[in-house]
């Protein structure tokens, strides 16, 4: 049996109105009753049904992109840092400096590009623009990274690359869209980076890709190749 | 005896389950279901669009790295992203003093009253949404309206009990029975509609 006293206690709790002292107080209580605990959950229930009585309305739809976004980055932190603390475990520090700076500068770069992208979506508010994250695979450097904003009613896209070093002679780095509507990767050109590894490039693929699954880099002959033979070096989906 | 989760529910279980294991398209898709009654909250508390889609986009990196402690015997997928909401734009009117920019509409308000135009969702397209919008409105309207005003004041206008009781000028035992009550009934006839 809940006294009122506790019913009264219940519904400030699931409004979020008792003090902290108070909500210790009666957390004790709840593990303790379990009749108080289902209590509770109702009215926890009923409270959440009130942000149903707000008008309706609905975010823009450039708040998913950037919510998107920051898990795609935070995801690929997660993933690399271990990677890093494996093979340079007796330098902690100095890799985690390094990667905290690396991974600012890569915000930065993303702040950059979503900045460019605003102005493009400006002209065109309808158009719908999705990101890809490359992440490097064997024989790229651990740290290259690249990002991809591609705009599918156009047909275009901005790719940017960090810490990707400059290929050897007679070789270029080229990118491709791996479309589930066609059977091979589609050529999106050449991209160049500069001496310090980065890259910044609008790019067009030479088939229409409706439905792109993914991005990759390749290392290929010089000038480019009209069908992938080289290692990927670089490669990501949404 | 804790009620039998809905179909609803146990969908948005499962999804959170998989954004608990760092699925991408899962967590997109909860944003979809989600993201306009959440926005919705925070707009009719924060009544300032980039202030409730900061807040928004806080929520959801929340959900993104807390999914894997939601505890489904605690409340509801969608309870405990509107609790997690309400207390994120709790602390931006905190941080700001400004409770006084909120302004609670009566339950009567029509849904584009404080809407921007181009936001406001199309009918077409939330029937469904609607459809549970409109039972919370119509319940909270029949409620005793000293009950429904105390409830209001309390949810959206992050008032305490006590702040409620100097305000309306009523006993706080007054104010936390008018809770109590007007929150078990909601309870109450939301179960039974």
């Amino acid at each position: 049996m809940i006294s009122e006293e506790q019913q009264d206690q219940a519904a400030l709790y699931a409004l979020g109105l008792l003090g902290a002292d108070e909500d210790a107080a009666f957390e004790s209580e709840l593990r303790a009753n379990a009749e108080l605990r289902d209590l509770v959950r109702e009215l926890r229930e009923a409270a959440g049904g009130l942000a149903l009585a707000a008008p309706s309305l609905l975010p823009p739809a450039s708040l998913k992109e950037r919510v998107m976004g920051e898990i795609a980055m935070e995801t690929e932190r997660v993933v690399q840092m271990p990677t890093r603390r494996a093979s340079f475990g007796w330098v902690p520090w100095a890799i985690a400096a390094a990667l905290a700076v690396f991974c600012g500068l890569l915000a930065l770069d993303r702040v950059r590009l979503e900045r460019q992208l605003a102005d493009i979506r400006a002209a065109d508010p309808l158009m719908q623009t999705t990101f890809y994250t490359l992440a490097p695979s064997a024989p790229a450097p651990a740290d290259a990274k690249a990002t991809v904003a591609w705009q599918p009613g156009r047909q275009s896209g901005v790719i940017r690359i960090s810490n990707l070093p400059a290929p050897q002679s007679g070789k270029d780095y080229q990118l491709w869209a791996v479309d589930a509507e066609h059977k091979d990767p589609i050529s999106a050109g050449v991209v160049r980076v500069d001496k310090n590894g980065i890259a910044q490039i609008r790019f067009k693929p030479v088939e229409k890709a409706e439905h792109v699954k993914a991005f990759a880099i390749s290392l290929e002959r010089e000038g480019g190749v009209s069908k992938k033979e080289g290692p990927i070096l670089l490669v990501g989906s949404t | 005896m804790a009620e039998t989760p809905t179909a609803q529910q146990m969908l948005d279980q499962e999804m959170i389950a998989r954004v608990g294991r760092r699925d991408q398209s899962a967590f997109s898709a909860l944003y979809d279901r989600l993201s306009g009654p959440l926005y919705s909250l925070a707009m009719k508390m924060l009544g300032d669009p980039a202030e409730a889609q900061d807040a928004l986009q806080d929520v959801f990196l929340q959900i993104w790295s807390r999914a894997g402690s939601y505890d489904p015997e605690q409340s509801s997928v969608f309870s405990w992203t509107v609790l997690l909401t309400r207390s994120r734009v709790i602390d931006r009117l905190r941080a700001r003093g400004r409770r006084s920019r909120v302004v609670v509409a009566s339950t009567e308000d029509t849904p584009a009253a404080a809407a921007d135009a181009s936001t406001v969702e199309s009918a077409a397209d939330t029937v469904e949404k609607n459809d549970e919008a409109a039972r919370v409105r119509y319940v909270l309207t029949n409620l005793p309206s000293e009950q429904r005003e105390t409830i209001e004041l309390a949810f959206f206008e992050d008032l305490s009990h006590h702040e409620i009781a100097a305000r309306l000028g009523q006993p706080l035992g007054t104010v936390k029975a008018r809770i109590r009550r007007g929150l078990l009934k909601l309870r109450e006839r939301l179960n039974t509609l």
